[in-house]
């Protein structure tokens, strides 16, 4: 019981320290879970790194599910899951009332403004890091012909979204088949 | 249609729509901004349940929240279309794939890791992923310059640098962006004054 209630402190202060999206909580995690606590060994933590890449939903998610499982069972999974979600949604709700409160304020929509600018320059470092390693997975060793054909299944998709206006969800289930297909059976 | 109160019937409705569209999304979506890109489909333009210019606030409250965006973008949407059970209900939907997948998965998990199939599906998604981002961006971009002025670019070009090469927290940058969105204010109104 004592080792469930601290998975879910564990993970109530990992929630409240990742600051900036998925791949910010990856070294989080790995400080309080490998150094700080020894509940994991860096071996079992790569592996969980490999299974946040092929499972749905955020990484933070899945680390807490896989961590609490291993130390303390399923109750362990459920603490540290409740655990991780804490803050998000404390500080979401209190966000919201605040922006709600004081919308129509010069202050309030400046402070908005800049967040919007931050927004959109923390999606842009994140689809750079992703669209390198998707176009040259073997970096520094760049394979031509796929970095071409990667950059073609990129656009496409882009092309099907905005101009299209299909929805993301096909979107990205199409290449993923279609991925499949070329690589697994052309390539 | 039958229940005695319209209103009680709509909230059930809203409720068991937005939980089954956090499910859906966190079924197939790995990263937060994924889940904002279906989100803004499905509630945006399909159900009308928020504007475009609300929608982008929200990404900027959710930017500013720690935590996965998953979970922060959930509540905030979810309290908008129905309250606090509207929030629990999106957050429980967003949750639940994760977690029971994770469950399953690591029982199973020499099979799953070493199947080449499904590496491959993933990296196909992972290059529908990139593109989803880039229409993300072009959106929040026209909706953050559209009052005109400099201040924007320097803004994002400044948080772009930052992310992008110091590797430093993203807490200082939004405590920054707050900052320099409170002083841009008070120039403005002094500016003002002085007319």
């Amino acid at each position: 019981m004592i080792l469930v209630i601290q998975v879910f402190l564990a993970f109530v202060r990992i929630g409240f320290m990742v600051f900036g999206g998925a791949y910010a909580a990856i070294p989080i995690v790995e400080h309080e879970v490998v150094v700080s606590q020894g509940w994991m060994s860096y071996a079992e933590f790569m592996d969980l790194l490999a299974l946040d890449e092929i499972t749905p939903g955020p990484i933070l998610i899945n680390s807490a599910t896989f961590v609490g499982m291993r130390v303390a069972g399923i109750p362990g999974a459920i603490a540290a899951t409740l655990g991780c979600i804490a803050a998000p949604v404390i500080v979401a709700l209190v966000l919201l009332y605040i922006f709600r409160r004081y919308k129509n304020t010069p202050l309030v929509q400046s402070i908005m403004t800049s967040l919007k600018c931050m927004a959109v320059a923390l999606i842009a470092s994140t689809m750079i890091k992703l669209g390198v390693a998707a176009i040259a997975p073997e970096a520094p060793t760049i394979e031509l012909l796929y970095s071409v054909y990667v950059c073609a299944v990129i656009a496409l998709a882009f092309y099907l979204m905005h101009v299209k206006k299909l929805g993301p969800l096909p979107v990205m289930l199409g290449c993923g088949l279609l991925n499949l297909l070329v690589s697994g059976f052309i390539l | 249609m039958a229940g005695e109160d319209p209103k009680q019937d709509n909230l059930f409705f809203k409720l068991r729509a937005l939980f089954l569209a956090t499910f859906t999304i966190s079924c197939t979506a790995n990263s937060g901004y994924a889940i904002l890109a279906v989100m803004k489909d499905d509630f945006v333009n399909k159900r009308k349940w928020l504007t475009e210019e609300e929608m982008a606030d929200y990404i900027a409250i959710v930017q500013s929240t720690p935590g996965p965006m998953a979970v922060s973008s959930s509540t905030v949407v979810g309290y908008h279309v129905a309250g606090f059970a509207g929030a629990l209900a999106a957050v429980l939907g967003v949750i639940l794939p994760p977690f029971l997948v994770m469950i399953a998965v690591t029982v199973f998990y020499e099979a799953i890791v070493g199947n080449p199939y499904v590496v491959l599906f993933l990296r196909g998604m992972q290059m529908g992923v990139v593109a989803m981002l880039f229409d993300v961006i072009i959106g929040l971009f026209r909706n953050a310059t559209d009052k005109g002025g400099a201040y924007p670019y320097v803004i994002m070009v400044l948080a772009f640098l930052y992310v992008r090469f110091t590797g430093c927290s993203i807490a200082w940058l939004v405590l920054a962006c707050i900052a320099a969105g409170i002083a841009k204010a008070l120039l403005v109104k002094r500016q003002e004054d002085l007319r």
